[in-house]
């Protein structure tokens, strides 16, 4: 708990280098994507002009004919830039999928690349929320706000340049909206982004709340817990409504000043426009479409604000996503390239913090073959010494060695030939049977895979699985008990079949008396394997060739079982108490360590 | 604009779906009334703004007359600020309906989950329920606030044809008949695209559940191997979340299209009939401008009704499944007439059933040959079942559940950890000084979790505790069965996954921080069973032998069996 640490982010010229590098990939989609929605743009542009030459006619006297001819002109490029349309979005979702799924991809990649050790000490709680809140801000970016904006920019250029075509001196108005835009959007983007992910944030502390009573209304009944669950609640919705009403005070600022901005062109414009008329610098033609213009430049404008604050969001969460790459890699490889299968800790020592060294100068020499039990009271290092011994971390001083090699400079790939860690922590694969018991070799036999589920004692319920070893496993399909999850984790190790094992506490959830049974089944398979078993019943250590106690990052006691029974130390008076001796505990046992 | 949450959410009409939506909306009529009239002269003042625009170019720029150019000017100003402060004012009271209506949800379903507690697990399956907070309560919220936006799209809409109708029937009529027609015919494109949005949804929910199965199980994969395995099967199903995007964009784009293109030809019929009228000299130029404007007004308004057909339906769909929720009953029923609770430092608590007699003040271990037996009686002993479970000769049944609750803890395994600081989560109810939540922890041998615990008391837990190892979460949980100071404690199995140094410290100081009250412990492990008073044998659900752990050793071959697990020495 005291190693936990976050993965890092990438800084936003990584963000910016990785965005650039995503657009060059594609250069055609882009272009055409840009063109489609440029061309479409200027369909549109079409309808104010045709109103105002329409204006301009029936002011001037004209026939039904002429009105005819315009309205089906209308028509026309109505339909022109509908069907434009169509494509150009197609071509541009197309396009926004197409990186997304590049994206995420590349992020599941990096993810699976991540350092062992850090895996290990960060814990999947950081990763759980990029993988999940992360990707999904980012695919709204990307499937919502870039294309929306990149629209809006489109249309608001030539919209603008089509102002300028019906009269230059007409566009001049527009710039009045400019400063009361600029200033409400600074000021408002400037804040908005912090304010809404504060209120997201919120607002899932408060779902996460319900879940949390709902998931645990036993608990809650049985503590008493009601009012405390009520207060909680509570205090969630008044932190959600505060960052709401943040929130909302922000659009209530914004909202206003922008719709002042929008309509101040438009009156200028009007003004103008009759003034120029009544001068006889512009006909009713120009006035009339520039007016319409100055209206229609409104929706790209609004589109572009309201879609940039989700951009800024999106670009924070590519920051978190890109920023698992970032880890440091743990591994020196190098040359040396183990001789022998014999494990070696000399003079280990280990700290997760600087200066708090959690195991002591420990020395442990296995001979290949042999099975080790590791006993001790929780908090002693036994977990740590196992990952040391598993190659995950590599030790402060000292040398962790298989084969004379150094674990940690070996290559993972090979490390795990030699070596591998089963832990309590189990986890069920969204896959089949087969798939979650094949990890490290994808292309087993099933008769490999039944011999190694027998050797867990797992074959017995496997077979009585809906469809077998094709049976569905994980969250929302068939669900393992604890105990044939550990199984499961074991079948898997058989698989893997390296020379030596660790296994921390990896039979803690099964039944004692079935657990016994599997341990020695899954012995007689791994007959000739290097066994170092973090125990945490007893007669896993009665069962193995040496025990190793381990108390306070130091190895206390080392021996068979019976030399340390006979002994008469720690260890011994735990045997015995566990075994219905008629002697109590030595204070050793029970008081504080 | 109130302060919410409300202190009592009310008692919710829970006989519908829609009788809820409805009771919801009477608790906040005022601000529902509010944002009604605001919407209503928000979506009015931005119908009139074409009148005003065309009486500005016809009247005004058109006819030479800076007068009615600088009023009409000045009137589609006006207009423009009072659409921006009844727009905001409508926003506000929509955000607050939306909220209220929400948080009020969550508030009762909370109460209601502390009602039916136990039950809960039992009737529904947990993710109908949490579905209410992830996804119910926003569509309830949007069906509320949507209400207000319609009928002013109503208004708005009838203001229009009105003027329409006015200035010339078969122009009105265009409208009248072209209207409702559009809606329809956008409708049509709008089932497919929900069918696939929604397949789309679903899709990459998986994703991200793949990704999370992923995340969750990266240990093992670095551990042991199978990366290229699940990146390939991720970017497999990346590739299909990414088709099913593309289907959802051909129909979207598709209803894009239709979106500009009617309106398109809408525009250009009213535009078209205004024209011939205006040639004909039946209107002017500034009526006709104003034509077009309000086709392309009237577009607006459009969405918004059919956002009121697809929110109001989702909305209703959202209720239904809280209100079911809300009308679960408990299995357990409350006496009418309650016992007054007995004393339990001087009471027998007895399960008929099982035959297990617990003394009073003793620590007392029940060893079931099946531990599932085990867990049944603690549960009647709990009454967490229905059972003739009793207390001082007094039937549980006949006593409240708040009272039972209060005399007895069942502290079992399934039990989760909140999130929140471990203080809160270890005091519970009452508040308690730094020295009994330590003397708790040491009970529970926890010192060492909050000493690696860089905030102490302080540190924030996360949801199920799940940054502690198994181990550790039994540990905790130990130690708030400890510090809730029940009475009657009965512990399930309370160092299963310990080891056996922690597990005797932990038998031994459970029986110090315990002298004198009643404490039962269900468990086969001998380092705990010969820390107690008094041990009872179960086979087959009853009771086969008594003694201490050392007489049934001797006594009792079975028992011997049992707790020293198929030991063959």
């Amino acid at each position: 708990m005291s190693a936990r640490q976050m993965l890092p982010v990438a800084s936003t010229a990584e963000v910016r280098r990785y965005a650039r590098g995503l657009m060059r990939r594609h250069p055609r989609e882009w272009s055409a994507a840009l063109t489609l929605h440029g061309v479409a743009a200027v369909a549109g542009l079409a309808m104010p002009w045709l109103i105002g030459r329409l204006v301009q006619a029936i002011q001037d006297g004209t026939t039904t004919t002429t009105v005819d001819k315009v309205a089906l002109a209308i028509v026309g490029f109505v339909l022109v830039q509908s069907v434009l349309v169509r494509f150009a979005k197609l071509a541009s979702a197309k396009l926004g999928e197409r990186m997304l799924a590049e994206l995420r991809e590349d992020f599941v990649d990096r993810t699976l690349a991540i350092p062992l050790s850090t895996v290990e000490r960060a814990g999947t709680g950081d990763l759980l929320t990029r993988t999940s809140r992360d990707v999904d801000a980012l695919s709204h970016s990307i499937r919502f706000a870039v294309p929306e904006i990149l629209i809006a920019i489109v249309t608001l250029v030539f919209s603008a340049g089509a102002l300028i075509v019906v009269g230059p001196l007409l566009a001049l108005p527009c710039l009045l909206g400019v400063p009361v835009l600029w200033a409400g959007s600074r000021w408002y983007l400037k804040r908005a982004p912090q304010g809404y992910l504060r209120e997201s944030a919120a607002y899932s502390d408060l779902t996460d709340g319900l879940a949390e009573t709902v998931e645990a209304a036993r608990t809650v009944e049985a503590l008493g817990g009601q009012q405390l669950r009520i207060e909680r609640t509570d205090t969630d919705i008044s932190r959600s409504f505060a960052a709401e009403r943040y929130t909302l005070y922000l659009r209530t600022i914004f909202f206003p000043l922008m719709e002042v901005g929008y309509l101040v062109p438009v009156v200028a414009t009007l003004l103008i426009g009759g003034w120029y008329y009544s001068q006889g610098w512009a006909n009713l033609f120009q006035v009339t479409a520039a007016t319409l213009y100055v209206q229609q430049l409104i929706d790209p404008v609004d589109r572009l604000l309201s879609w940039l604050d989700e951009l800024q969001v999106g670009q924070a969460s590519m920051a978190r996503l890109l920023g698992v790459s970032n880890v440091a890699d743990d591994r020196q490889e190098s040359r040396g390239r183990p001789n022998g299968e014999r494990l070696e800790a000399t003079d280990v020592r280990f700290s997760y913090v600087d200066g708090r060294d959690v195991l002591h100068g420990i020395s442990l020499s296995m001979d290949p073959g042999e099975r080790l039990a590791m006993v001790g009271p929780s908090g002693a290092g036994k977990s740590t010494l196992g990952r040391l011994l598993a190659g995950i971390h590599g030790p402060r001083t000292g040398s962790v060695t298989v084969g004379g090699a150094p674990l940690t400079e070996l290559p993972l790939r090979e490390l795990r030939q030699h070596v591998a860690l089963v832990t309590q922590e189990h986890h069920v694969f969204l896959g089949t049977l087969r798939e979650n018991v094949a990890l490290a070799r994808p292309e087993v036999s099933d008769a490999e895979i039944r011999t190694a589920l027998e050797a867990v004692d797992a074959w017995q319920w496997a077979q009585q699985l809906p469809a077998g070893l094709d049976t569905e496993l994980g969250s929302g399909n068939i669900t393992l008990s604890p105990a044939q999850a550990q199984q499961l984790a074991l079948a898997r190790l058989v698989i893997a079949d390296p020379h030596t094992l660790v296994l921390d506490e990896a039979t803690s959830l099964i039944d004692p008396r079935a657990a016994r049974h599997l341990e020695r089944s899954l012995a007689a398979v791994l007959e000739g394997r290097t066994v170092i078993a973090i125990a945490h019943r007893l007669f896993s250590a009665h069962d193995a060739d040496r025990v190793a106690v381990v108390e306070d990052g130091r190895i206390t006691e080392l021996g068979p079982h019976h030399e340390l029974v006979a002994a008469g130390g720690a260890y011994a008076a735990l045997w015995r108490s566990w075994h219905g001796d008629r002697q109590p505990l030595p204070s050793i046992m029970t008081s504080r360590s | 604009m109130r302060d919410l949450p409300v202190l009592d959410p009310g008692t919710p009409d829970h006989r519908s779906a829609a009788r809820y939506l409805w009771w919801i909306v009477r608790l906040q009529k005022r601000t529902v009334i509010f944002g009604v009239v605001m919407g209503t002269v928000w979506m009015v003042a931005q119908a009139l703004m074409p009148y005003a625009i065309g009486q500005a170019i016809g009247a005004g720029v058109a006819d030479r007359d800076t007068t009615a150019l600088a009023v009409w000017a000045g009137v589609l100003l006006g207009l423009g600020v009072v659409q921006a402060v009844a727009g905001i004012m409508r926003h506000r009271c929509a955000v607050f309906n939306w909220l209220s209506a929400a948080y009020r949800t969550v508030q009762l379903t909370v109460r209601q989950a502390g009602r039916l507690g136990a039950t809960l697990p039992k009737r529904l399956a947990t993710g109908e329920v949490v579905s209410i907070g992830t996804s119910d309560i926003s569509h309830i919220g949007n069906a509320i606030d949507v209400t207000a936006r319609g009928f002013g799209a109503v208004v708005a809409i009838v203001t229009v044809v009105v003027i329409l109708l006015n200035a010339s029937v078969p122009l009105g009529l265009v409208v009248v008949i072209g209207v409702p027609l559009l809606m329809a015919i956008v409708g049509l494109l709008i089932q497919p695209l929900h069918a696939r949005q929604q397949a789309y949804r679903e899709q990459s929910g998986k994703l991200t559940t793949r990704a999370a199965d992923i995340v969750t199980g990266l240990r093992v994969l670095r551990g042991i191997g199978g990366e290229s395995t699940f990146a390939g099967r991720y970017r497999t199903e990346s590739q299909q979340v990414r088709a099913a995007g593309v289907r959802v964009a051909s129909v979207e784009s598709l209803l894009e299209a239709t979106q500009i293109l009617l309106p398109g030809i809408f525009v250009a019929v009213v535009t078209w009939l205004g024209a011939r009228f205006a040639v004909e000299g039946k209107i002017d130029v500034s009526q006709l401008i104003a034509f077009y404007g309000y086709a392309v007004f009237l577009l607006f308004p459009l969405r918004t009704l059919t956002e009121v057909v697809q929110k109001l339906t989702r909305g209703h769909v959202a209720a239904r499944r809280v209100v079911r929720v809300l009308s679960l009953r408990s299995e357990l029923v409350d006496p009418t007439n309650p016992a007054s609770a007995p004393n339990p430092q001087t009471s027998n608590l007895v399960d008929s059933e099982s035959g297990v007699i617990i003394k009073p003040g003793r620590l007392t271990a029940i060893s079931a040959a099946n531990p599932e037996d085990a867990v049944a009686i603690a549960d009647r002993l709990g009454r967490y079942s229905d059972s003739g479970a009793r207390l001082d000769g007094v039937r549980l049944a006949d006593l409240d559940r708040t009272t039972i609750r209060d005399l007895i803890l069942v502290a079992d395994n399934d039990a989760r950890l909140f999130s929140g600081r471990l203080r809160d989560e270890l005091t519970g109810r009452r508040t308690a000084e730094n020295e009994r939540i330590q003397a708790a922890l040491y009970a529970a041998n926890a010192e060492d979790i909050l000493e690696a615990l860089p905030d102490g008391l302080d540190a924030m837990v996360a949801e199920r505790g799940r940054e502690f190892s198994g181990g550790q979460q039994q540990r905790l949980r130990l130690a708030r069965a400890l510090m809730a100071d029940h009475p009657v404690l009965v512990l399930v199995e309370p160092t299963s996954a310990v080891d056996a140094h922690t597990e005797a410290r932990i038998a031994a100081r459970i029986a110090t921080a315990r002298l004198g009250r009643t404490t039962v412990v269900c468990t086969t492990s001998p380092l705990v069973l010969d820390r107690t008073d008094h041990v009872i044998y179960v086979e087959a659900g009853r009771v086969v032998a008594e003694g201490t752990h050392r007489e049934l050793l001797d006594s009792s071959p079975p028992y011997a069996a049992t707790v020293t697990r198929g030991e063959d020495e």
